[in-house]
């Protein structure tokens, strides 16, 4: 299970454990909420003792909202520009600011969010704050530098291709969406990386629409205070002029047929078997979304019956597993395997079709579920120790559902998760004609 | 060759220093890390022990046998039975080997310090090795070395194979999963041997983080005490074989980018003033996946070449998928090295020239007083971002163990850059960095074609899709015709299937 799952699921616990039948709390730290005139949101939360701040900068927008033809991975390109810094502090100005603060500073995009994010000693709240509110308002980059880094963007995407799953990836998506945006990955088709130097007034226009105060959540974590962090918000953040102008994202039509597809993979790896079956977009309000969260890992995680049969005992793969990852448009629900052997792959195959109907047709037991509750509330209790983690583990579901204010409800809806709704959500989730399977097979 | 031979001696006395720390001590050593507030409680039981400790033919033994003791049955439960144990706790039983050490580590709710206690003392005093366990473990070491190693990340690839290269002829050659070969000939008696032999009372050290009482340390210690006594798994210390100019392995295979390492053994490890003045240098020229990297700004940032490139003075394994250095991979011998991310196959030469003008420029230059003043004042922060958890800062307590460091290695590395000068730094380059023998890696395609460039110091111009400034094209020029002294008889080409055979 992600971490990112497994946070949602805790906190729901923990709300229950500390707050019992009083209005229930859910996050073990108190926070603040800024809101700001022209739409931009800060969530505070002070935890002291490290000497260190986490400062998280959620752009919610993605590979997700690349919808515009022959523009897939820019917004994974983009995070790569927000480097170059503006007029005030050009790139080697904020790479050498960044530099003196002893600052540990990258970033990652994703298929909904792009998230920037600056650990570093809570003395330099007012620099960081300063730095990071410059580029996002007033980033500046020649066509020299933007070409320049489209050549690194293209070096990660050839680092990465020589790992079988970014194979697999690309052709799952390329066959699981045929209209949705979700069609592509998020560093993007190879050809639309080739021709990315050509596409710098595009980039302009991008940072345009997207970079505006209503699509920014920002989260702050660790040692500071926090009426000065909202007197310091209000002064970097406050002029920022809104703009967000939506993406034309197609929706997808709905799947009749099940999608089969056999990849070659130009090296020598194991068999892969993924099967993506078309889920839900995340809903924190919606019982059956919950169930699905814990579904995957009752069905499919190390405790499964599947698990202990074809890793442990037959020993016939290397790994089983099965991810429900929140996206503001439905995505897929993965299952996959790694197969020791080829001719087996039918077999693994049939052995993981037996165990979605075994949970249509039957209720798991109590025992069962109470026991990933438990987990789920460990895993959330352990998972909170720095400000990283914390900030860190927010960012997603802030990016999906805009703040962090529905953790309350998501979490209610985990904690009464019942086996009925578990049968619920694999009977209207795993659907045959509702997915697709890709088989990724290595040079003899 | 004087200083090599006082430093090798300085390496034994310190090698005693921390193996006689155990003889000493009459129960197991214990090293404690009590953070009052802390819900958790952090164990990492470290075995002085590790891939050094290999029998020839059976390299990868003591993967193996800690693998089979972090995934495999105990006398009591079935492998299966303590996942069941483990799973509602959220916690999980690890294991860690490399040259010198191997680690046990979990972690665990308080809530739950008992039943996890239980689990992880049966774990690794009573496991029972079981042959089904044992060919699941075996299995999927052989499936990481045939596959995913030699095919899946040419940037590990190229490491694991520098470091075999760079190491040969001593008991840190072989990559700690062992060969091919090897792995196959290790049967469940070697390893049960090898837990008997070495996973003793004498080889021990107990490592205990986080909110945990004075009566569970009494406890711990005295069950760890039931371990057997053994014998000691000190060895001395590596004697590498002197770097004769350039020389270079070709790993072919059919790649789309080429991915380069190169280096050469140091003798500086962690504790002495020198390590700290070395580490402002490296940190300049390579701070690991750090835009303030000199190396990245001139291959990457500059040139938009590839994805980052930087270099190393400790050992950094799997720095693709780690921000700051792991724990417990200490070791008497370290090696500097220069870590460039796959760059295009028509960059390839050029790049590693880049490279190596970079640190000769070092080298003959030493650092300006604005590079040390940054860099000195960057890292007296970054190195707060190294553990920042009970469970790194308990790793980080046992690797001073090993280095025999009183206090903390951390502190003294932000005291350091309080103390240590500009010149000092410049000597200490001199002193330790060189640009004149080298061990280099590609892997790579064409590897015929590449061989006669490098030994005929072929000229490697480069072209850009885009404009770029004049500066830049002037030192390209001067990049492109960087000397190359290489004997043909100094560069080996072997395919990718050969490699870890």
């Amino acid at each position: 299970m992600k971490p990112t799952v497994i946070i949602f699921l805790i906190l729901l616990i923990m709300e229950v454990i500390l707050a019992g039948n009083q209005p229930k709390k859910i996050f073990p730290f108190s926070y603040e909420k800024v809101e700001l005139s022209n739409g931009f949101k800060a969530y505070l939360i002070p935890v002291e003792g490290s000497g260190l701040i986490a400062y998280y900068s959620v752009v919610r927008t993605g590979s997700r909202d690349e919808w515009e033809p022959g523009r897939s991975g820019f917004a994974h390109f983009f995070e790569h520009m927000m480097f170059r810094g503006t007029k005030k502090y050009p790139g080697p100005v904020y790479d050498r600011m960044v530099t003196e603060m002893g600052a540990d500073a990258n970033a990652y995009t994703t298929d909904d969010y792009t998230c920037y994010h600056m650990v570093a000693p809570s003395e330099y709240l007012e620099r960081i704050m300063e730095l990071e509110s410059d580029r996002f308002q007033n980033l500046y980059y020649d066509e020299k530098a933007f070409k320049t880094e489209a050549g690194a963007v293209y070096g990660e995407y050839r680092k990465g291709r020589v790992n079988p799953f970014s194979v697999l990836f690309e052709e799952l998506q390329n066959t699981a969406f045929e209209k949705h945006t979700y069609k592509h990955t998020t560093i993007g088709f190879e050809r639309d990386i080739k021709d990315m130097p050509n596409q710098y007034q595009y980039s302009l226009s991008f940072f345009n629409r997207y970079y505006r105060p209503e699509n920014v959540i920002l989260i702050i974590t660790g040692d500071f205070e926090v009426a000065r962090a909202k007197e310091l918000i209000k002064k970097y953040y406050g002029n920022w002029k809104p703009g967000y102008v939506p993406p034309k994202i197609t929706p997808e039509p709905p799947q009749t047929k099940e999608r089969v597809k056999e990849v070659k993979y130009n090296g020598k790896t194991l068999p892969i078997l993924w099967i993506g079956y078309k889920g839900p977009a995340f809903d924190p309000g919606n019982k059956i979304v919950a169930g699905l969260d814990l579904l995957v890992d009752l069905a499919f995680g190390e405790t499964s019956e599947i698990y202990k049969k074809l890793v442990i005992r037959e020993q016939k793969i290397q790994f089983i597993g099965a991810d429900f990852t929140p996206n503001r448009d439905p995505k897929l629900i993965d299952v996959y395997a790694m197969i020791k052997k080829e001719s087996d792959i039918d077999y693994v195959r049939n052995e993981i079709d037996q165990t979605v109907k075994k949970f249509q047709n039957k209720l798991v037991s109590v025992d069962q579920l109470e026991k990933l509750k438990k987990r789920v509330k460990y895993s959330f209790l352990m998972n909170l120790e720095t400000p990283d983690d914390i900030a860190g583990n927010l960012a997603r579901f802030a990016a999906v559902t805009g703040g962090i204010e529905d953790l309350d409800l998501y979490f209610n809806n985990i904690e009464s998760v019942t086996p009925e709704d578990i049968q619920a959500a694999a009977r209207q989730y795993f659907v045959k004609n509702k997915r697709t399977v890709i088989i990724l097979k290595g040079e003899k | 060759m004087k200083y090599k031979i006082t430093l090798l001696v300085v390496l034994f006395l310190f090698s005693c220093l921390f193996f006689s720390n155990c003889q000493k001590t009459p129960g197991v050593q214990m090293v404690q890390l009590p953070v009052k507030n802390d819900p958790t409680i952090s164990f990492r039981i470290l075995f002085k022990v590790g891939s050094q400790n290999d029998p020839t033919g059976k390299e990868g033994l003591a993967a193996l046998t800690a693998a089979l003791i972090a995934e495999g049955s105990t006398q009591k439960h079935s492998f299966e039975e303590i996942t069941e144990m483990l799973y509602p706790m959220a916690s999980s039983i690890n294991s860690q080997v490399d040259k010198e050490m191997t680690v046990i580590y979990g972690r665990t709710h308080i809530d739950n310090l008992e039943e996890f206690y239980k689990v992880l003392k049966e774990v690794v005093m009573e496991p029972a090795f079981k042959e089904e366990d044992f060919q699941r473990v075996k299995t999927n070491t052989l499936n990481y070395l045939e596959k995913t190693l030699r095919y899946s990340d040419d940037e590990e690839l190229g490491k694991e194979v520098l470091s075999e290269f760079v190491f040969v002829g001593t008991p840190y050659e072989h990559i700690e999963e062992g060969h091919i070969s090897s792995v196959k000939n290790i049967t469940l008696e070697d390893v049960k041997s090898f837990y008997k032999k070495y996973f003793n009372r004498n080889n021990v050290i107990i490592g205990l983080g986080g909110g945990y009482s004075q009566d569970f340390v009494k406890r711990v210690e005295e069950d760890f005490n039931q371990l057997p006594a053994g014998e000691s798994a000190q060895i001395s210390p590596p004697r590498v074989k002197p770097i004769n100019g350039f020389e270079v392995l070709i790993v072919e295979k059919d790649a789309n980018a080429t991915a380069i390492s190169f280096g050469f053994p140091i003798d500086v490890i962690r504790g002495r003033r020198d390590y700290y003045a070395l580490a402002i240098a490296n940190s300049w020229l390579g701070e690991h996946r750090n835009s303030s990297s000199h190396l990245y700004q001139v291959i990457r940032e500059a040139r938009g070449l590839n994805y980052g490139d930087y270099s190393y003075i400790e050992h950094f394994p799997h720095g693709g998928q780690r921000q700051f250095p792991p724990a417990n991979v200490a070791r008497r011998q370290q090696m500097f090295q220069v870590w460039i991310r796959p760059v295009p196959n028509y960059a390839k030469l050029f790049a590693f020239r880049a490279a190596l003008r970079e640190l000769q420029k070092l080298v003959d230059n030493g650092m300006s007083e604005e590079e040390f003043e940054l860099t000195r004042k960057f890292l007296k922060n970054y190195v707060l971002h190294y553990a920042p958890t009970t469970m790194m800062k308990l790793g980080y307590a046992l690797d001073d163990v090993f280095y025999g460091i009183k206090g903390s290695h951390l502190k003294l590395f932000r005291d350091y850059m309080d103390h240590i000068t500009r010149d000092e730094v410049n000597e200490t380059i001199r002193r330790y960095l060189q640009y004149q023998n080298i061990k280099v890696v590609f892997v790579t395609n064409e590897a015929e074609k590449l061989k006669e460039m490098l030994v005929n110091n072929t000229s490697s111009p480069i072209k850009y899709q885009t404009p770029k400034p004049q500066s830049i094209l002037e030192e390209d020029e001067e990049i492109a015709n960087y000397p190359l002294n290489i004997q043909p008889e100094n560069v080996k080409i072997i395919s990718v299937e050969e490699v870890f055979q």
